[in-house]
């Protein structure tokens, strides 16, 4: 049996920054690309074919077989919500079931499936083993908010997988990240940084770059299975806060973090998400031992030099000259973040 | 960031470094200034030149310059501690060896002159390589651990740091659950053993767990039940040589009467202590008393020649358990005889 290349791929959720840095770097690499989501991406690419779709919408089962698709990248999973609400589930498990029976269809063309998923599925707890590995996933655990979403998105996957032999199911549990938009990289980015009393759990990051790298490795190798994908060694939080050059200010209580979840969002009007508040707690750090054997390949950064990473873009936004491909998308960069800031002073006014 | 190559290019890049005016106010003169930041450099010229004066008058050390110098190096340790920043690197499992090496002035202290501990076997610990510590568990908070701790880098002619394994619950306690991180320990799951093994550590474990720390005064020296064998399929795994630690001593210090297991439930603890002073003194009952401590290294019970299927194999391992629990309490035994009293 030759081995399979792909050939024509599906994108979802390109206009996130990593969808969007995923289609750059799989462009040069792939026949055909196309990539789907409800919003604008943030940057026009030639290569790439934008399609309009929601994931939570049978339409994508139409795209796939329409466009003959041969491997789906699922990136419009949300692993790390800013709140906990109703459209993380509905992303999450509603949007995944979709594409699952998208690419599930009776003949479908689909050989190869890879879903981007989070280290939240771990939760994080006192009474963790200090490395979670892929096999770790605690089913018994009273989830909240986005693990239990990840839990029940990854139960479904796997069922998937189990009934299609046929495609490759590749899913990835990424790190957290700090890149400018993350919860945590806001959380750490503040002046004053409110820390549970008598916690300083490790952190292990994992930066954008790094990311981005990961799936499209996934994409272009033959790696069926679960994979943690994170940075080297781990950043203590207050290590972290340090880096920032912030203050750590040990106000919140140490026990009971759900009353002072609900204060920080009466007094404060700061909603702490449940994984955040956990993590900041307990902080969770991943074995990524299989990830590495398979692929051949670790991340470039370790979680020091993404926190390092962080606070290098803190201290000066570079912008580089752009060569002249750049340029158009520069400009509709600029454009959309103009606009956007004028919507979000016409929603103030 | 990309330095400049030529001198040329430094000269012309280079800008004149900014002349920092003083800080405005009142400053000291400069002859105090420069005394303040010698004083200590003076203080320690006095004590030894007074020291070598007493021991011409008295025959004999008065004033013991090493114990002074060891608190000095203390005080210096924290300050560096605090000048550090963020730029340390902690490993993976959150262990900062100078954080804690910045504390063993302290515990050496208490290990010669509070508890007066005679450690015998140390040889035993290897020099380089993984091996496993089974110690017994005693004293309601975990200083035998700390003890141990302290003989394997006070006495072993290579001073090794040891990792212990807590029971999880201490990791959900605020501060426990970062300085016994920073210190070294780890959860007490098979995952973690196995992974500190594989990285060639002394791990240390109390099987008794929290059942040996939290047992009466009544019940005192005798070995509770040692879990389901676990540590033992571990060891087998890791092809780890089992070195089995008898402690006397740690039993004394906190002479538990009571339990008062409402509040323990309430505080989210494995027990709450009565002793003769906690809680009726408040901190002051947390002070254990100064009884004399032994703590024996036994030989490493092999198990490099079992196969990895042993570690399945229940009858094994919970016969290689009990062997190693024997060890202990024989241990605990002598050790008590050799003891002259509880305090002495």
């Amino acid at each position: 049996m030759t081995p399979f290349t792909p050939h024509r791929v599906l994108l979802t959720g390109v206009s996130n920054p990593l969808g969007a840095e995923v289609a750059r770097r799989l462009a040069p690499q792939v026949p055909m690309l196309f990539g789907c989501d409800v919003a604008d991406p943030v940057s026009a690419l030639e290569e790439m074919d934008f399609v309009h779709a929601d994931t939570r919408l049978s339409v994508i089962g139409k795209l796939v077989r329409q466009l003959h698709i041969d491997t789906v990248v699922h990136l419009a999973v949300m692993v790390d919500p800013a709140h906990d609400d109703r459209s993380v589930h509905e992303t999450d498990v509603i949007g995944t079931m979709n594409v699952l029976v998208g690419c599930a269809a009776p003949s479908s063309p689909v050989r190869r499936l890879i879903v981007k998923s989070g280290q939240a599925i771990y939760g994080a707890g006192p009474n963790d083993p200090s490395f979670f590995s892929e096999d770790m996933t605690n089913w018994d655990r009273i989830a909240t908010g986005v693990t239990r979403d990840l839990l029940e998105m990854e139960q479904l996957v796997s069922e998937f997988a189990l009934r299609n032999e046929l495609c490759g199911v590749t899913v990835l549990r990424l790190g957290l990240r700090v890149s400018e938009d993350t919860s945590l990289a806001r959380y750490l980015s503040l002046p004053i940084v409110p820390t549970f009393t008598g916690f300083d759990p490790r952190l292990q990051l994992l930066h954008e770059d790094d990311a981005a790298d990961a799936v499209v490795r996934a994409v272009v190798g033959d790696h069926a299975g679960v994979f943690n994908v994170a940075g080297d060694g781990v950043v203590l939080l207050s290590q972290a806060i340090g880096i920032m050059g912030g203050t750590a200010a040990p106000v919140l209580p140490p026990y009971g973090r759900w009353v002072s979840r609900l204060a920080l969002r009466m007094i404060a009007g700061v909603d702490m998400p449940a994984h955040l508040a956990d993590i900041i707690s307990f902080g969770s750090v991943m074995d990524c031992s299989r990830l590495e054997s398979a692929f051949g390949w670790r991340p470039v950064y370790s979680s020091r030099e993404a926190m390092d990473a962080l606070a290098l873009g803190k201290q000066a936004e570079l912008i580089e000259a752009p060569s002249p491909p750049q340029e158009y998308e520069l400009q509709v960069y600029l454009q959309q973040r103009r606009r956007r800031q004028h919507q979000l002073t016409a929603s103030r006014n | 960031m990309i330095a400049e190559s030529t001198r040329e290019e430094r000269r012309r890049n280079s800008r004149k470094a900014e002349i920092v005016a003083p800080r405005p106010g009142f400053r000291l003169p400069k002859p105090v200034r420069r005394l303040q930041r010698q004083a200590p450099m003076y203080a320690l010229q006095a004590v030894s030149a007074l020291s070598v004066r007493l021991r011409e008058l008295a025959g004999r050390d008065v004033i013991d310059l090493d114990r002074i110098m060891e608190v000095v190096q203390f005080i210096y340790q924290q300050r560096e501690l605090a000048h550090r920043g963020p730029n340390y690197a902690v490993d993976d499992f959150g262990f900062d060896p100078q954080f804690t090496e910045s504390f063993l002035g302290v515990f050496k202290a208490l290990y010669r002159d509070y508890w007066r501990v005679e450690t015998t076997g140390v040889e035993h610990v290897p020099a380089t390589g993984r091996a496993l510590l089974v110690a017994n568990h005693a004293g309601v908070l975990p200083w035998d651990g700390t003890m141990i701790k302290t003989a394997v880098f006070a006495e072993h002619s290579h001073p090794r740091h040891i990792r212990a394994l807590v029971a999880s619950q201490f990791m959900g306690m605020p501060v426990m659950s970062w300085f016994l991180r920073r210190t070294g320990q780890a959860v007490g799951h098979p995952d973690d053993t196995r992974r500190l093994l594989e990285r060639d550590e002394l791990v240390l474990v109390f099987p008794e767990g929290t059942r040996g720390t939290g047992k009466g005064f009544k019940d005192r020296y005798r070995l509770r039940r040692f879990g389901r064998g676990g540590f033992v399929s571990t060891a087998i795994r890791a092809q780890a040589p089992i070195i089995p630690i008898s402690v006397v001593g740690s039993e004394e210090i906190y002479p538990m009467l009571g339990d008062l297991s409402p509040l323990a439930r309430l505080f989210g603890l494995p027990y709450f202590p009565v002793t003769p002073f906690w809680p009726w003194l408040g901190p002051l009952g947390m002070i254990p008393l100064p009884s004399k401590w032994r703590i024996q290294f036994h030989p490493p019970v092999e198990v490099a020649h079992l196969p990895a299927k042993a570690a399945e194999d229940q009858h094994l391992v919970m016969a290689l358990a009990d062997d190693v629990r024997d060890t202990i309490q024989r241990g605990v035994y002598d050790n008590l005889k050799l003891r002259r009293g509880v305090f002495l």
